[in-house]
């Protein structure tokens, strides 16, 4: 299953196979930095807005797919709301991977990673810290990069399969 | 010299980034005028902008989520962007705390308000990753020197010197002062004390959500 986050409200862009879409659907809280997901409610996040399960949904999809307008090198607020508040897809211990301190898997799905970045005017060093993040995200979830793209606007992106 | 310390951490006050700004404001001393701000929602005051831009220096101190700025701090400078503010003297520090024992795995949290800067005019002075940040706000107070956060106090006291010389300098990694194997089992240990507080059993922590 692909697994889609993103910050467009009407998403139609056509995918191709099994999939599932995070999108704007009224107000997402942000994460609280509690770690209920870890301790309290393992694998769910405890605030109860309609985004509490996409740890879950990460734990069934073979590929995540974020389509965002990119801030200074970063995905949008909501799509990062929406990462912040799916730590739960990993486990709270640690293990070290490419020498460095990481966490420890959760679910044995191993995922494939992809931004769809779109906006006027991004820099190259905003293409650079965007293409670094994506590789690092990767790395915290145990899963690969497939591809990294840009858009100078999100009309562009009605071009796109995913 | 005006100063604003710009807490982006949701926990505000019982945090780590509130930890290390005290900690820089201690040693800015009497030589600023030190203001602390707050920015723990999506949202920030069209009243608190007005303030900022009265400050000569912005130090924001916020903890590494998912590689990154925390969602709502994003959505914070992004209103900041929009406010359209043309005071390029004003000179931006970052300080991002992460729970992993590397301060280097804070790099791109940094950089992502270091492109901040360049698209809004502001100067960026640089910035310090923190590693180890888990239990920085539970850590005691020792001596000065003295102690796992030591190097970590150092960092930021030589933050504050560049700050009231309103210095640019290169990033900086710093983690606290011991060895990464005992800081991994203290925060398991930790994750397990919770679980348990909160009526759970330790195996649970592995507990796939349905």
């Amino acid at each position: 299953m692909k697994l889609i986050i993103t910050d467009i409200e009407n998403f139609s862009i056509p995918v191709e196979g099994e999939y599932k879409v995070i999108s704007p659907k009224g107000d997402i809280r942000c994460c609280i930095g509690c770690f209920g997901c870890w301790v309290k409610t393992p694998g769910r996040c405890v605030l109860l807005d309609g985004y509490q399960d996409t740890g879950i949904e990460m734990g069934k999809c073979t590929e995540l797919i974020l389509v965002s307008r990119c801030y200074y090198g970063s995905v949008s607020p909501f799509v990062k709301m929406v990462q912040d508040r799916a730590i739960s897809y990993i486990h709270p211990d640690f293990v070290m991977r490419k020498g460095e301190m990481h966490h420890k898997r959760r679910y044995q799905n191993v995922i494939t990673l992809s931004s769809h970045l779109y906006g006027e005017n991004i820099t190259e060093d905003e293409k650079e810290t965007a293409r670094a993040l994506l590789q690092a995200n990767a790395d915290n979830y145990d899963g690969v990069v497939k591809s990294v793209s840009f858009y100078p606007s999100v009309e562009q992106l009605e071009d796109i399969v995913l | 010299m005006k100063i604003a310390l710009i807490n982006g951490s949701p926990k505000g006050k019982n945090s780590a980034s509130h930890t290390l700004l005290e900690d820089v404001k201690e040693y800015l001393g009497q030589r600023a005028d030190v203001a602390t701000y707050l920015c723990n929602t999506p949202v920030i005051s069209q009243e608190n902008i007005e303030k900022l831009v009265q400050a000569d220096a912005w130090v924001f101190a916020y903890p590494l989520y998912v590689d990154g700025i925390p969602g709502h701090l994003l959505s914070c400078l992004s209103l900041l962007e929009q406010a359209r503010i043309q005071k390029p003297q004003i000179c931006v520090y970052g300080i991002v705390n992460c729970g992993f024992y590397e301060g280097e795995q804070a790099d791109l949290a940094l950089k992502i308000l270091q492109n901040w800067c360049k698209k809004t005019g502001f100067a960026w002075g640089g910035g310090i990753g923190v590693g180890g940040g888990g239990g920085l706000d539970m850590m005691p107070k020792m001596e000065s020197g003295k102690g796992p956060k030591a190097p970590i106090e150092k960092s930021m006291e030589e933050l504050a010197n560049a700050i009231l010389k309103k210095k640019t300098r290169d990033n900086e990694y710093v983690s606290v002062a011991m060895p990464r194997f005992l800081y991994q089992m203290g925060a398991q240990m930790g994750w397990r004390q919770q679980i348990r507080a909160n009526g759970g059993k330790v195996r649970d922590l592995r507990r796939k959500g349905s």
